[in-house]
């Protein structure tokens, strides 16, 4: 069984799913599990193909189903950047799959017919969209069926009026950018009944276009960059790059059931970076390299992913709900994967090998993240939802200390948030170090990069501080009156199994690639090297990062250096002797109420809340955008502590 | 290898060991000054061990929800200031040299503050939050400045090698670019932040919010904020040394340790000469300061980048 074979079986898999979740939607359990097992088995077909193409390479394209009358010729081609986003959907979509069975107990006024059939649909189009060859009609039709199960999943609780029309901007979003990009294939696509389109059945094949395109660089410079930037408008606005992003990912995310946000947000994005280094590395063939303008799009890819990243997240640092905070994070992040993709093709020059050396670098660390990102932003938004389960609410000013009521949920979510915010040993920090290691040692070619460095950085540190308010105000901080009344209900608080499986097995995969970075360096690398259409080629011959999979990162001129495994070491000792230190004195631990100066009562009045936080930073930003609306009725003052509260003695004053 | 395996480990103790042993020497000394400076008698020179010894031994107060947070938060803020000073040349060469670079030296020096915020955010009082609010903020604004240090030095070494970016990097091999001097003014002006010293000690401002984070810790774990908060001085002034002050470090083995350890007690003494004379900022006029620092330190890394 070939790749191809392997991810087709797994589109009948997917469908037949669909219907049979269908059939059995009226009973959730059993649907769910149908669901699960459907999407097991076709991530486990998925993985194989992926699995071999990157240990065997790539083999020819398969022809399933060709319809030449109406255009169409559903060709599957899996090379080593396929491989990749495979196996990335593959893990999210089973993990998210096994999630929902508990999750979506939680709806009992929505049927789950509306929701597994359209799973599994959007699941298995996903896996279509990064394997095909075509760009017009077969793309027309995965990308038809992804955006209208996504949007009948965004829509699912279709009672609330704001859902319903974050869907429809959702669909409409999509297909202007699917629109954009069939104008950009239409444009490249060489005239019917030409040389160079007589040996393939379609035109509009990626193969076809891909030969046509030397002579267009060379003759019509012009008509091919308005193509270019075509795909990178419709593919933009799929992954949520600044301006368009914006516009419709911060309200559909939050919108959807949330194993569903976890795909959105995780691997549907993603198609998105897909298209965008498949058309602007893969499809440029070596030969039109001298003419393609490859520096040129670097500034700009480069340059729109520093400005997607600073403004996705300061409005997120501005969020009060947690669904929404992480949703434009997604925004921030993906501009993580832009600025890398643009270093590398700012950097694409093969006739100087340690320039060109930066570049693969880049590309690494853009891929990367891309991975990165699928794991620890699909546990965030399963931590959302499993807070969002025990406590009914998407508001973060209402959570508070919900560490000590559930436990495993808060461990996961910690770990998250320090593999966004780029914690040393967490993953989030292998991938931005390969970024950053990049993006600054390119300043000798590409003059802009280390200012595009500074503000990744920069935006780090905003990361951080909106995970700390994240993390902070809802399972640390004190018990709010919302989990109190929940407590009070008599019955745990915590997730069930179902739901604690995913969220740890993400936890463990964020640790891991964070410990043993060398490890999907490796896969990456293999990925690079068995993608060798257009571009790849010198990419694929490049030096690569890393030193084998158990050694750590380091360049290849040996300027940059991060071996965790190290870290980890001097980190257990450390750990360990300042543990031993708080040991000496023998003091004994006493718990005690909080201090709040002797005389206010604790109350929600003057806890500082998620709305809070970071004042003075909110209100320097006002200008660029993402204010949260203000709210009718906000239970705290503005002021921390509320002055007008009796005067008791209650605190710990003795 | 050998002798790299020696170089690391024996160099990063030793490193811990100093770090240790000093820290509270120099703050001890910061306070001796401060009060010659407001004409009090102060304490004596070694009355931060004292502090720091009897603290140990006192009760060990809990008033957060999740008490395992504020032992894990307090442990880490001296375990991860003690892991920056294994990327610190503070005996010569920086001991971690051959496992990481200076994207993790910013990095760890982000994960010293984190245990701040988690200690913060675990005790849940409110002043703590309002501290952790500040501190982040304060962080925010301030670690670019930091960072563009360090890029004008990788940029002008083309390389992010901690050895080679903490030898004097900024001024490019002896001639001496605009961008290092404009970065050494403005990591001088900020410098009292990057320790946490009046008057950028916003976060804590105990005569505003009692400590901020730290307000709801006693005992042992006060103890190690504490001794964590000491020895942020010392590593951010070895830093410090190590990207501007370079010279004297060639000379032959104990003149240069003696020079080195003598310019961190100029530092010292310079931190503590503004600390005393100067009164707490607010945090917007903080921001708003650290945001006109950034922008000069983004000219720097401009004029750096084009090799000026």
């Amino acid at each position: 069984m070939t790749a191809e074979h392997a991810v087709f079986y797994s589109f009948i898999v997917c469908a037949l799913g669909a219907l049979l979740t269908l059939f059995l939607g009226g009973n959730r359990r059993v649907a769910g599990w149908t669901a699960f097992v459907a999407a097991g088995v076709s991530s486990l077909l998925v993985l194989y193909g992926a699995g071999k193409t990157l240990v065997s390479g790539p083999e020819d394209a398969v022809s399933f189903l060709a319809l030449p009358r109406y255009g169409l010729d559903l060709r599957l081609y899996v090379d080593g950047l396929s491989a990749l986003f495979l196996g990335l959907i593959a893990v999210i979509a089973v993990l998210s799959a096994f999630y929902s069975i508990a999750y979506m107990e939680s709806y009992p006024e929505y049927g789950v017919r509306r929701y597994y059939p359209w799973f599994l649909l959007f699941v298995g189009a996903m896996y279509g969209i990064v394997s095909i060859t075509d760009t017009m009609v077969v793309f027309f039709l995965f990308w038809q069926i992804m955006t209208f199960a996504s949007y009948a999943l965004v829509r699912f609780e279709y009672k609330r009026p704001e859902n319903v029309r974050a869907a429809w901007k959702y669909l409409i979003m999509m297909q202007i950018a699917c629109v954009l990009v069939m104008l950009g294939a239409a444009m490249l696509a060489p005239a019917p009944g030409g040389a160079a389109g007589g040996e393939a059945i379609n035109r509009f094949d990626f193969d076809v276009l891909s030969a046509h395109l030397p002579m267009l660089l060379r003759d019509h410079s012009a008509w091919a960059a308005v193509a270019f930037a075509l795909f990178l408008a419709g593919f933009g606005i799929k992954l949520g790059m600044w301006p368009f992003g914006q516009i419709w990912l911060p309200d559909a995310h939050p919108a959807a059931p949330s194993p569903v946000s976890a795909l959105l947000s995780g691997v549907m994005i993603k198609t998105g970076v897909y298209g965008v280094a498949r058309c602007f590395l893969w499809l440029v063939p070596a030969a039109g390299q001298k003419d393609y303008p490859s520096q040129g799009w670097g500034v700009l890819i480069a340059v729109l992913g520093t400005i997607t990243l600073f403004s996705g997240t300061m409005q997120a640092l501005k969020q009060e709900q947690s669904k929404r905070l992480l949703a434009f994070h997604s925004i921030g992040q993906v501009g993580y994967i832009l600025l890398g993709l643009g270093t590398c093709l700012a950097l694409m020059s093969p006739a100087n090998p340690a320039v060109m050396a930066i570049g693969v670098i880049g590309l690494c660390g853009a891929l990367f993240h891309t991975l990165n990102h699928g794991l620890f932003k699909s546990l965030l938004f399963m931590n959302a939802g499993s807070m969002l389960h025990a406590t009914g609410t998407q508001d973060l000013n209402k959570l508070g200390g919900l560490m000590r009521y559930m436990p495993l949920t808060a461990l996961t979510a910690l770990v998250a948030s320090f593999s966004i915010s780029g914690v040393p040993l967490f993953n989030g920090f292998a991938s931005k170090w390969i970024l950053y290691s990049a993006a600054i040692q390119g300043g000798s070619t590409a003059r802009y990069l280390p200012a595009c460095a500074l503000v990744a950085i920069l935006t780090s540190a905003l990361t951080l501080a909106s995970f700390i308010k994240f993390f902070g105000v809802s399972f640390l901080s004190r018990t709010s009156a919302r989990v109190k009344e929940r407590v009070a209900q008599g019955q745990p608080l915590e997730v069930g199994p179902l739901m604690q499986a995913p969220q740890l097995i993400l936890a463990a995969c964020c640790l891991f690639l964070g410990v043993v970075p060398g490890v999907a360096v490796h896969i990456i690398g293999l990925a690079i090297d068995h993608s060798r259409q257009g571009l790849g080629v010198f990419l694929a011959n490049a030096p690569m990062l890393g030193n084998g999979p158990w050694g750590g990162l380091h360049d290849p001129q040996g300027k940059a250096v991060w071996i965790p495994l190290a870290i980890v070491l001097v980190f257990a000792c450390l750990f360990a002797f300042v543990h031993g230190i708080t040991r000496l004195g023998g003091a004994t631990r006493k718990a005690v109420p909080p201090w709040l100066c002797g005389y206010a009562l604790e109350t929600d009045a003057n806890r500082y809340g998620a709305h809070n936080f970071y004042g003075e930073i909110k209100r320097y930003f006002r200008w660029i955008g993402g204010s949260p609306a203000p709210q009718p009725t906000r239970p705290q003052a503005e002021s921390a502590v509320s002055t007008n509260l009796p005067p008791t003695a209650a605190g710990r004053t003795g | 290898m050998k002798p790299d395996l020696i170089n690391t480990l024996g160099g990063g103790l030793l490193n811990v060991l100093i770090l240790l042993v000093t820290a509270p020497f120099f703050e001890g000394v910061l306070r001796k000054i401060t009060a010659m400076i407001q004409s009090r008698q102060g304490p004596p020179l070694l009355q931060p061990y004292f502090d720091l010894l009897k603290l140990l031994g006192k009760d060990d107060l809990e008033s957060g929800e999740s008490p395992g947070m504020q032992r894990f938060a307090a442990c880490l803020s001296l375990a991860s200031i003690l892991a920056v000073a294994w990327l610190v040349p503070m005996v010569g060469w920086p001991p971690l040299n051959g496992a990481g670079d200076v994207i993790l030296l910013v990095y760890l020096l982000t994960l010293c503050c984190v245990s701040t915020l988690l200690a913060g955010l675990a005790a849940g009082s409110t002043y703590s939050l309002m501290g952790i609010s500040r501190e982040m903020m304060t962080m925010i604004t301030l670690e670019p400045l930091f960072v563009v240090a360090i890029l004008v030095g990788a940029v002008h070494t083309r390389s992010l090698r901690l050895d080679e970016v903490l030898s004097g990097s900024v001024y490019a091999a002896g001639h001496f670019p605009w961008s290092g001097w404009i970065m050494l003014v403005v990591l001088l002006i900020s410098f009292q932040a990057l320790v946490n010293r009046v008057p950028f000690d916003i976060a804590e401002a105990e005569t505003e919010i009692m400590e901020g984070p730290l307000m709801e810790y006693s005992g042992p774990k006060l103890a190690l904020f504490k001794y964590a908060q000491m020895s942020k001085l010392v590593v951010y002034s070895a830093l410090f040394i190590g990207l501007f002050v370079p010279w004297g470090s060639g000379l032959p083995f104990p003149a240069n340790l003696c020079v080195f350890w003598l310019k961190i007690f100029v530092v010292v003494l310079g931190v503590t000469l503004v600390a005393a004379t100067h009164a707490r900022y607010r945090i917007d006029q903080a921001i708003r300061y650290f945001a006109g620092l950034l922008g000069v330190a983004f000219i720097a890394l401009v004029l750096a980048v084009y090799g000026y």
